[in-house]
């Protein structure tokens, strides 16, 4: 597994219109490696994802995807060069069929039948379920279709935004086994925010929090106290 | 407490409106002298087209007022002209003709025409239309008007039209001189009226309609109104026409006018009213000129203009000329008015013996997810109540349901005694409930002061001629407008402050209409150190010297720590703990909320 | 009453035709298209330059349908993109396009009417009754046109990437889906589509440069009260043109005229999102 970056900010800043809020953020995911980045609610996690995927515009500073400069691309094309994005909120489209929704995770949908088995051995309920309308899934089928949709095209880097929100343990669990599977077999790298402490610890590599739209600590994940360090950054 | 002054020496602030209602009558003197002598410099033809385009650009000024400055964008101002016209004719070919005829015949056109408008108001603008449906209602006025004239037979004359009725037909000189006195009265009282206070009211309804409805401002009375109103002078200007020209025909009240009409607004600049008048006579008259000898060719050049200025130039060519005027001549646009600010004496906030705020079983749902359940809970006065939680609990929409009666599914929400029911948000308003939305979603172009005036739109008389010399603020709008430094700012455009700024006033604003209960969403919300500690300031003082009970919806837990005397902690849409700061930061209830924790969580005892 | 009934049958699949184009349009790009009565008119004179040339009328139809999408892509390019976040401004735009390509139609053309050799012609026996060809010819045409357009939607890629555009054109963008060329081939599909329309109608109207106007409005009404969902045309088409064709019968044509725009408005008064469920 070779060195180089899959992403790389370098002093970013962002936010809406005139406001700021992301200040000065920068890291690296390199590749193969999962990074979490954590934090409270309206400290930035949301709008960095954005900013790294094109949706909002970059004050300051350059990101890196995949040794290109995708500082000012349009969210399309940073997502044709092998990034997957999972939004917060209206990650699926519930009016259309989970076929459907898989179908467009793959730019190109001619090896759909292969990757789709590969799929089912990672999450078998999909397996009878390619014809219902994906809005008539349960919440945590649906984490499950935005993470299935995520890995069919095969990314090289995944950016995923709080997805165990909301969902029972035993599915948290799921999750986080399919993305380090993932990473083990196809060398997928990911970057996620998150706020669970223990899904992130038990997933990532490295882990950051993000705080008033500011790196405020990071470190490894299995360094000894890192759980005690990050909950403490998160206290209410 | 009243009679404090800030700004501005008093005298010069009352100077103002007096010294832009003589700049006004200047203009409208030089234009009047103009009028006098024109007939008798001009060709009889080209005095015959002006007294056309004369009548046609009073009703291109009621599109510029409709659209320009309102923001609503009217198809249909050719149908109220038609309504005038026909009035004219027929009153005057099946009927009778005469001083006392000609007058019935005015005010009966005039009449049909507000009545047409309140029927198309009503219909256009109820609560909640979206501007596109209003669009499609004036359009669809004047095509079954024309549908009407031609279903008329005989008596309208039909496709055909009227003509040779009898009407009064003195000297050219003598129909300019009228045609003329009626656009230049039409222009300076327009002038006058766009920019005073009411003026002000339109372009923020044009900017931010929903912001408006939370100001108290009634949006769909003002509009139903102004649209009557311009019904009614484009009737007279319709009347002029029909008894100048001695011809009516249904092109007069058609869809192919009222598109024109917009075109000679766009082009000559919306919002300007001096614009879209000038513009409809240049083209209008340029255009009978050139209908002889390339009539097609003429048309393609004026609508390619209007395409280019719409895709380019919005602003349109008058404005733009005038811009580069300025800068050649190296002159600045004049100041806007800035008026002194003044304290009033507030009113302690509701009722003494009632609860300031009492939620009883509200509840919201889309369909069949459940955004909110069971919401109970009651604020007193003085108090300052923090809603806390993860993304998705609900407390946005909790806040909605409180400001708009309309919002929630089910359930009661009390207000002094008073049950807010089903009202939208404009009464919830006068009710006593302030909300700040998370987003300063204030007004671009309009300036400080007069931003801080809407808000007082409820409890202030609003001058229809004027900007009202004196602003009145109460002592917490005001303390925030002179601690941020907004007072010496006043007439600066809202685009130009910073985003603290814009907080700030967006704040002041909530706060000038005097609100018994306020209501914030993420105060503090890239707002840096110091403007934090100055809001956390301002809240607290608020509930402690004015007695007014705040609820805000707050991510940052050091501050809800600081400044709250209650949170509410909410999960998944219910409410799942209520009680003092330090009951609620110790539980072990929230924390495990915050860490994420997926099982729904049960109502525990702190 | 079968005559009213066929009437009722011809006049919703021409009024179903002949919206389609507008309603693509607005589906995808949230946009009303006031060049609509443009692309019909020109639609017109392709069928007539068709006749000019001595070509098979039939020949007229794919014509027509050619300069429609060429024309679309360039408005599109120029005029509509700019417009994309002032959708009242697109409004105006486009009925200034409509102005302009209306005069240089009467420039080249000049203003009179002019005569398109329709395909077939003369009556035909049918339940009894006397009955144009071309009129039912066109309940084909629309019917073909109607499961075309479901087919392009729900059986291709590209339908597949509109819908998702419609449904959520930032999570779209998101899955590498280019919603400006999704746009752009959708205004070229939509003013081919009017374009054809155009074309199909001539046999019925005069051919001049108005031809497209008094259609404009009535598309305009149908397809917002439809929901913007093909059945849902299909279903207000019947409806509304019904309604038409009875109050001209029964009534005065003139009346006739205004029904589906005033029962367009008072439906969206009712229900501003129409009756349809919109989006797919």
């Amino acid at each position: 597994m070779s060195a180089e970056t899959v992403l790389e900010l370098a002093g970013v800043s962002s936010g809406y219109g005139e406001a700021t809020v992301v200040r000065d953020v920068s890291l690296s995911v390199k590749n193969g490696e999962i990074v979490a980045m954590l934090g409270k609610n309206g400290m930035g996690k949301s709008t960095l994802l954005k900013t790294v995927m094109g949706y909002l515009p970059v004050q300051k500073g350059a990101v890196t995807v995949l040794q290109n400069d995708m500082t000012r691309e349009p969210p399309h094309r940073i997502a044709r060069r092998g990034v997957a994005y999972s939004p917060q909120a209206e990650a699926i489209f519930h009016d259309l069929t989970v076929r459907e929704n898989l179908v467009l995770g793959m730019p190109d949908p001619h090896g759909f039948d292969a990757e789709f088995a590969r799929i089912c051995g990672i999450f078998p309920f999909m397996k009878d379920r390619l014809a219902q309308r994906a809005g008539t899934l349960s919440g945590g089928e649906q984490k499950m279709l935005i993470l299935a949709r995520a890995l069919m095209a095969r990314p090289r880097l995944i950016l995923i935004d709080e997805i165990t929100e909301g969902l029972q343990p035993s599915v948290i669990d799921r999750l986080g086994q399919a993305l380090l599977d993932e990473r083990a077999k196809n060398g997928v790298s990911i970057f996620l925010v998150e706020q669970h402490i223990q899904f992130a610890l038990r997933v990532a590599d490295r882990w950051a929090v993000l705080k008033l739209g500011e790196i405020d600590d990071a470190g490894d994940c299995t360094a000894p106290g890192a759980a005690a360090r990050i909950a403490n950054h998160l206290a209410v | 407490m009243s009679g404090e002054t800030l700004t501005a020496p008093m005298a010069e602030a009352l100077a103002a409106p007096r010294a832009q209602l003589h700049r006004v009558l200047r203009w409208g003197l030089f234009a009047t002298a103009l009028l006098v002598v024109a007939p008798f410099l001009l060709d009889t033809y080209t005095v015959n087209i002006l007294i056309r385009a004369l009548f046609l650009a009073a009703l291109a000024l009621t599109v510029d007022i409709l659209w320009g400055y309102t923001g609503v964008l009217t198809f249909g101002q050719s149908a109220f002209f038609g309504v005038g016209a026909y009035a004219c004719a027929l009153v005057f070919t099946h009927y009778g003709f005469g001083p006392g005829w000609a007058v019935f015949a005015l005010i009966l056109g005039i009449l049909a025409a507000m009545a047409v408008g309140l029927l198309v108001g009503w219909l256009a603008f109820y609560h909640g239309a979206s501007p596109l449906y209003a669009s499609i209602v004036t359009l669809a006025l004047p095509i079954v008007l024309t549908q009407v004239v031609f279903a008329g037979g005989r008596y309208t004359g039909s496709s055909s039209g009227l003509s040779g009725f009898p009407t009064y037909y003195w000297d050219l000189e003598v129909w300019f001189w009228i045609a003329g006195a009626f656009l230049i009265l039409v222009t300076c009282l327009a002038v006058l009226f766009v920019r005073s206070d009411m003026g002000r009211v339109l372009v923020a309804i044009r900017e931010n309609e929903m912001r408006c409805a939370y100001l108290g401002i009634p949006v769909s009375r003002i509009k139903i109104l102004l649209m009557v109103a311009m019904g009614a002078i484009g009737a007279a200007a319709g009347f002029g026409y029909a008894a100048f020209t001695n011809v009516v025909a249904p092109e007069l009240t058609g869809f192919l006018l009222g598109t024109e009409l917009l075109i000679w607004v766009a082009l000559g600049g919306r919002g300007t009213i001096i614009g879209p008048v000038l513009g409809t006579i240049a083209i209008d008259v340029t255009s009978s000129y050139l209908s002889g000898s390339l009539p097609f060719v003429w048309k393609l050049i004026i609508g390619t203009a209007f395409v280019l200025v719409i895709v380019v130039l919005p602003q349109g060519l008058l404005p733009e000329l005038g811009k580069a005027l300025r800068r050649l001549l190296r002159r600045k646009p004049a100041p806007r008015p800035v008026p002194t600010l003044q304290v009033t004496a507030s009113k302690p906030p509701g009722d003494e013996a009632e609860i300031p705020l009492v939620v009883e079983g509200v509840e919201r749902h889309f369909g069949s997810l459940q955004v909110l359940q069971g919401i109970d809970f009651r604020v007193g006065r003085g108090e300052l109540l923090s809603l806390v939680g993860p993304n998705g609990a609900g407390k946005t929409t909790l806040i909605r349901c409180l400001a708009d009666g309309m919002e929630k599914s089910g359930g009661r929400v009390v207000i002094f005694g008073k049950d807010l029911g089903r009202w939208p948000p404009d009464r919830c308003v006068a009710l006593g409930i302030g909300r700040k939305f998370q987003a300063a979603s204030i007004y671009d172009t309009l300036t400080v002061a007069e931003c801080l005036r809407l808000a007082r739109y409820r409890l202030e008389r609003f001058s229809l001629w004027q900007v009202t010399p004196v602003l009145q603020l109460p002592e917490a709008a005001l303390r925030i407008v002179k601690e941020t430094g907004l007072a010496e700012r006043l007439d600066v455009e809202v685009r130009h402050l910073s985003h603290g700024q814009k907080q700030a006033l967006d704040l002041a604003m909530v706060l000038a209409l005097e609100p018994s209960i306020v209501l914030l969403d993420e105060p503090t919300a890239g707002l840096t150190k110091t403007e934090r500690e100055r809001i956390g300031g301002i809240l607290t003082s608020l509930v402690e010297r004015e007695r007014l009970s705040v609820l805000l919806v707050e991510h940052d837990l050091n501050f809800v720590r600081q400044i709250s005397s209650r949170v509410i902690v909410m999960h998944q849409g219910k409410i799942v703990l209520d009680g003092s700061v330090a009951e609620v930061v110790d539980s072990a209830l929230v924390r495990e909320i915050y860490a994420g924790s997926s099982h729904p969580v049960t109502e525990a005892g702190a | 009453m079968s005559v009213l009934i066929l009437d009722i049958v011809t006049t919703a699949a021409i009024l179903f035709t002949v919206a389609t184009g507008l309603m693509i349009i607005l589906g995808v790009m949230k946009l009303i298209n006031f060049a609509h009565g443009a692309f019909l008119t020109i639609g017109g004179y392709a069928a007539y330059i068709t006749t000019l040339a001595g070509w098979s009328p039939w020949l007229a139809i794919p014509f027509a349908a050619l300069v429609g999408l060429v024309l679309g892509l360039v408005v599109e390019i120029f005029i509509v993109r700019p417009l994309y976040s002032r959708p009242l401004d697109a409004i105006l735009a486009t009925w200034g396009l409509g102005i302009i390509i209306g005069q240089l139609i009467t420039i080249a053309f000049g203003r009179e009417v002019q005569f398109a050799e329709p395909p077939v012609s003369g009556a035909v026996e049918f339940l009894g009754l006397s009955y144009s060809t071309y009129r039912l010819l066109l309940v084909m045409v629309a019917l073909i046109v109607g499961a075309g357009l479901t087919g392009l939607l729900y059986f291709t890629r590209f339908g597949l990437n509109a819908r998702a555009v419609i449904m959520n054109e930032d999570l779209a963008r998101g899955l590498g889906i280019d919603s400006t060329k999704v746009r752009l081939a959708t205004f070229g599909l939509g003013a081919a589509l009017a374009s054809m329309a155009g074309a199909l109608i001539t046999p019925l109207i005069s051919v001049d440069p108005n031809l497209g106007l008094p259609w404009l409005v009535n598309s305009f009404m149908l397809v917002l009260t439809s929901g913007v969902s093909i059945p849902g045309l299909l279903i207000v088409s019947l409806l509304l043109g019904g309604a038409q064709v009875v109050v001209s019968t029964y009534l005065s044509p003139i009346i006739g005229g205004l029904t589906i725009v005033v029962l367009a408005a008072l439906i969206l008064r009712i229900r501003p999102q129409g009756i349809g469920w919109g989006g797919s």
